[in-house]
């Protein structure tokens, strides 16, 4: 619901590192996106489609990895990574106590430029 | 060429919560952020946990975020309390920079508590800290037991639950002990109270565990 707002987020920070960088044009911007977070790719996808117009952004490509939930397991050590957004249990012993480590990430990866 | 960066998407927001949380621990106050969906009934849970306050003696002011009017903050104010009103014009959630601009209008150095009401939406708001010490949330039965599961986000980030509208259960099919059951499994460390802002049952004990709270966090 907030992509529209995480996406100009994306281009603030990617036009603070262009300005000064000698280069003019945004030719591709990659994001991790966690499972976990409320953030939904298709919604970014649209978002970067209708805030690039008119900026140097215009010509890029957005490259999104999202990232499954997963972590160890405090009972018996098990690192997992699961495909559901949220985990009560872990997959190998039950166990509940858990620490997950990732699926919570939001972030700019990287960019290409020209 | 290829640049390699990693940089937190909401950085900036973040930046600006720590801010905040700065100047708030400066003037000694403890910072609360409301998340319900509309209608859950935060403004009358905050009339109710003022008035029980201002009976302990804490000074409470709030901030009341809408996407639009002034309804909230007409009912906040009549209590005598210190109010300022947000309008997102449209955002779903409120965020740090919003929050930043409406301190100035507000009498910090005079309170102890500022409680800080979202606008209404059971996703978005959790991703945004705003520089509060906690973030509580409010689910009225009338909304069914299967929202804790549904919208995981918001239960897991908050420290406290307040089910609301305990009043309507006789005439409701929901199961209060799979909200309590679910809302656990997802955040076994989460404080659940059971209360009835509009008759001001569950109140007292949801007051004194928030007093304490803020003894021993502050």
């Amino acid at each position: 619901m907030h992509e529209a707002s995480i996406m100009q987020s994306v281009f603030e920070i990617a036009l603070g590192k262009l300005e000064g960088s000698g280069y003019e044009r945004v030719d591709s911007i990659s994001l991790r996106i966690g499972r976990a977070t409320g953030v939904v790719s298709d919604a970014l996808k649209f978002a970067f489609e209708a805030l690039k117009p008119g900026t140097p952004f215009y010509g890029a490509a957005l490259v999104i990895d999202e990232v499954p939930v997963g972590g160890v397991c405090l009972s018996c050590g098990e690192d997992f990574s699961t495909d559901e957004r949220f985990v009560f249990q872990c997959p190998a012993c039950a166990g509940s106590r858990l620490d997950i480590t990732r699926g919570r990430e939001l972030d700019l990866t990287g960019m290409e430029v020209s | 060429m290829k640049v390699n960066i990693v940089t937190r998407i909401l950085e900036a927001n973040e930046r600006l919560a720590e801010q905040n949380k700065a100047l708030f621990k400066e003037s000694g106050v403890f910072v609360l952020n409301i998340m319900s969906s509309p209608g859950a009934g935060k403004t009358t849970f905050i009339e109710a946990t003022i008035k029980a306050l201002e009976a302990r003696g804490l000074r409470v002011a709030v901030i009341e975020g809408d996407i639009q009017g002034t309804s909230d903050a007409e009912r906040i104010g009549a209590l005598g309390v210190p109010v300022v009103q947000i309008n997102t014009g449209g955002a779903c959630h409120l965020d740090a920079n919003m929050v930043r601009e409406a301190l100035p209008d507000l009498p910090l150095a005079g309170i102890g508590l500022l409680i800080i009401e979202n606008v209404g939406n059971l996703v978005c708001p959790a991703e945004f800290n705003v520089g509060e010490d906690a973030k509580v949330m409010l689910l009225s039965i009338a909304e069914g037991d299967d929202k804790p599961l549904k919208y995981p986000l918001m239960f897991q980030e908050s420290r406290a639950l307040i089910i609301n509208k305990m009043d309507l259960k006789p005439y409701l099919d929901v199961d209060v002990g799979k909200i309590r059951k679910d809302s656990l499994s997802l955040n076994p460390s989460l404080n659940i109270f059971e209360v009835s802002a509009r008759n001001g049952d569950g109140i007292g004990q949801w007051v004194e565990w928030l007093a304490g709270y803020i003894d021993k966090n502050s």
